[in-house]
C-alpha cells in the first residue's frame, strides 16, 4: 500500500505569528510551566535509603529455594528450572535419594545471579513449587562472586523470606518431595 | 606610610568583595541544584546537613582532596595555565562594580569609597576586555588537554565567544550613549530617581531591546543553557574540562559561576539602575536615617543580581540546547542587527532629546 506523503502547504505567517516570535512567546510558555512547578512544589522523590517504596505483592526479586513445614527441601532435582531458564543461571546436579531409587533430589544447586533477568520462568516451570521469588532487591555486592549462590545460600534466602511454609503431604518421603500430583485416595493438600 | 595604609585598605576591600563573591558562588552551586530540582519535581541535594544546605562544603572538600590528573600528551604548561586564565578574569571584573551608593568615608585620614574597589572611568570596557581573556582559558583548556571532546568544546567556545561578545559590546553602547560615560559608577548614578529613569525604560529611547540582547548574549557568554555548547554533557562528555579533575576543575567551575554573578551585576548596573531603589531616594533616607540608607541600596542591588541569577536557573530548567548552526544564525542574523539598529535609533534619539 502506498501512502501518499503530501507536503504541508506552507502557511503565510500571520501577524500573530510574527508577534509571537518577537516576544519569545513559546519560550515564555515553557518558562511559565517550569515556574508553575516551582510554585506548587510537590516532589515525587523518595529518599531511598531512609524511606522505601512499598513493593507490589507480585514483585519479582531475589530467587530462593523453599522447604516444607517440617524442614525438608521441596526440590526434587527434576532439572526443569534449568531447562526453562533463558539465561542459563541455574545448574542442578540431580541425585538419587540413598536407598530409594525412584526418588530424586538435587545434590547440588547453583545459581549465577549475575545473569538472572528475573523473568520468573524457573518459578513457573517448577512442578513442586520449590522455587520462589522474594521481595529482596538490595543485593549490591563488591565482589561479583558473591552472587554465585549455592544450595545452602538459596535455602537460607527462602527461610528468611518465606516463614510460612507449605505442609508436606503424607505420601511424600521425609527427605524428598514428590511431584505435586494428588491422588483421590490420599489426603488432599489443603490449599 | 600613607601608601602602605592605602594598600592595606584596598586589600581589605578586595578581600571583602572576594569573600562575598565566593560565598555567592557557594550559595549558587546549591541554589542551582535546588531550584532545578524543585522545577523538575525533585528535591535536589538532601543528604549533607539539614535539607542539604552543607552540600557546597562537601563538594568543596571533595574537589580539594581529589587527585589532580594531567593526561598523557597534554601540554602541561597550558593545561595548568588555562584554569587560572579562566578564573582570574572572572574575579577581576568585580573591581569596578558599584555595590552600593557612591559615598566616601574618612578612614585613617584617607578618602575611601566603601562600595566600589576602584572607580576607573572605563569600567565597562575593562570588564569586557577581561571577559574576553576568560574565553582564552576555555579555549586553551580545551586545546591543551589532548582530547577530542575537550578540543571540540574549546572550538565551539571560540566561535561562540566571537559571535556573542560582539553583541554584548554593541548592546551596551546604547546605554553608554545615554549616560555619556563608561564608568559603571556614573552610569548607575545617571539612573537615580525612580524606576522610570532606569535605562531599560528610560526616555528618550528605552533600551529594552538592548537589554534583551544583552541578557541572551550574556547567557551565551557564560556558557549556560541553552547556549552550553562548549560543555554539552550529552554530546561532549563535559566539553572543554573533560580532562580536568580536582582543584583545576573547581577553578573552571568557580569561574563559570563567578562569570554568572559578574554579568548579572553588569546587567543590574547598566539596565536596572544598579543600587538605586525603584522609587526616588530610599525609604530609610526619607525616615531621616540617612546614615543607614546604604543598606537599602545594597539590598536592592543584591535583589536585582539574584533576580538575574534566578533567571539563569530558570532558563536552564526550561530550555533545550541550541544546535550549533542555530546558535550562529541567531547570533549573527538576529541579535547583531537588533543591537546595531538599537545603537542607530538611540543615537538619533539622544541627539534630538539630550538628557
Ligand atoms: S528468573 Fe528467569 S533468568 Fe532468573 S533464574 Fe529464573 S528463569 Fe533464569
Ligand atoms: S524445577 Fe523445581 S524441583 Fe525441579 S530442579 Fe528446579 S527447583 Fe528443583
Amino acid at each position: 500500500m502506498n501512502v501518499a506523503i503530501t507536503a504541508q502547504p506552507k502557511r503565510k505567517p500571520s501577524f500573530s505569528d510574527w508577534l509571537k516570535t518577537l516576544t519569545f512567546y513559546e519560550l515564555l510558555v515553557g518558562m511559565k510551566a517550569t515556574l508553575k512547578h516551582l510554585l506548587n512544589y510537590k516532589p515525587i522523590t523518595l529518599q531511598y535509603p531512609h524511606e522505601k517504596r512499598l513493593l507490589p505483592e507480585n514483585y519479582r526479586g531475589m530467587l530462593a529455594l523453599l522447604r516444607y513445614d517440617d524442614g525438608t527441601e521441596k526440590c526434587v532435582g527434576c532439572d526443569l528450572c534449568e531447562a526453562a531458564c533463558p539465561s542459563r543461571v541455574i545448574r542442578v546436579v540431580s541425585g538419587e535419594v540413598p536407598g530409594e531409587p525412584t526418588k530424586r533430589y538435587s545434590k547440588e544447586y547453583y545459581m549465577d545471579m549475575t545473569r538472572c533477568l528475573f523473568c520468573g520462568l524457573c518459578v513457573d516451570a517448577c512442578p513442586v513449587d520449590a522455587l520462589g521469588m522474594t521481595r529482596e532487591f538490595e543485593w549490591a555486592v563488591y565482589d561479583k562472586r558473591q552472587l554465585h549462590l549455592n544450595k545452602q545460600q538459596l535455602l537460607a534466602i527462602g527461610d528468611r523470606a518465606y516463614p510460612v511454609r507449605e505442609k508436606r503431604l503424607e505420601l511424600q518421603h521425609p527427605n524428598v518431595a514428590f511431584f505435586n500430583v494428588t491422588f483421590k485416595h490420599l489426603p488432599q493438600k489443603e490449599n | 606610610m600613607e601608601i602602605g595604609l592605602r594598600l592595606a585598605v584596598s586589600l581589605a576591600q578586595i578581600a571583602a568583595v572576594m569573600g562575598v563573591v565566593m560565598l555567592t558562588v557557594m550559595i549558587l552551586t546549591l541554589a542551582e541544584r535546588k531550584v532545578l530540582g524543585w522545577m523538575q519535581d525533585r528535591m535536589g541535594p538532601m543528604e549533607v546537613g539539614p535539607y542539604g544546605v552543607l552540600q557546597p562544603i562537601a563538594d568543596g572538600l571533595k574537589l580539594f582532596f581529589k587527585e589532580d590528573i594531567i593526561p598523557a600528551g597534554a601540554n602541561k604548561f597550558l593545561f595548568t595555565l588555562a584554569p587560572i586564565l579562566a578564573l582570574v578574569p572572572a574575579m577581576i571584573g568585580f573591581a569596578v562594580i558599584p555595590f552600593g551608593p557612591t559615598m566616601t568615608i574618612e578612614l585613617f585620614g584617607m578618602q575611601v569609597k566603601p562600595f566600589v574597589i576602584s572607580d576607573i572611568n572605563i569600567g565597562i570596557l575593562y570588564i569586557l576586555a577581561f571577559a574576553s581573556i576568560g574565553a582564552y582559558g576555555i579555549i586553551l583548556g580545551g586545546w591543551s588537554s589532548n582530547s577530542k571532546y575537550s578540543l571540540l568544546g574549546g572550538l565551539r567556545s571560540a566561535a561562540q565567544v566571537i559571535s556573542y561578545e560582539l553583541n554584548v559590546g554593541l548592546a551596551i553602547v546604547g546605554v553608554i550613549l545615554l549616560s555619556g560615560s563608561l564608568s559603571l559608577v556614573k552610569i548607575t548614578e545617571a539612573q537615580a530617581g525612580g524606576f522610570w529613569n532606569w535605562f531599560i525604560i528610560a526616555m528618550p529611547f528605552p533600551q529594552i531591546f538592548a537589554f534583551v540582547v544583552y541578557v541572551i548574549s550574556s547567557v551565551a557568554e557564560t556558557n549556560r543553557v541553552p547556549f552550553d555548547l562548549p560543555e554539552a554533557e550529552s554530546e561532549l562528555v563535559a566539553g572543554f574540562f573533560t580532562e580536568y579533575s580536582g582543584m583545576r576543575f573547581a577553578f573552571f567551575f568557580i569561574a563559570e559561576y563567578a562569570n554568572m554573578i559578574l554579568v548579572s551585576c553588569v546587567a543590574a548596573a547598566l539596565f536596572l539602575g544598579g543600587w538605586n531603589a525603584p522609587y526616588p531616594g530610599t525609604i530609610l533616607g526619607h525616615l531621616g536615617l540617612d546614615a543607614l540608607a546604604w543598606i537599602e541600596n545594597v539590598v536592592w542591588f543584591a535583589a536585582k543580581v539574584y533576580f538575574f541569577l534566578f533567571l539563569f536557573f530558570w532558563l536552564r530548567a526550561t530550555l533545550p540546547r541550541l544546535r550549533y548552526d542555530q546558535l550562529m544564525r541567531f547570533g549573527w542574523k538576529v541579535m547583531l542587527p537588533i543591537a546595531l539598529g538599537n545603537i542607530v535609533l538611540t543615537a538619533i534619539a539622544a541627539y534630538f532629546f539630550p538628557r
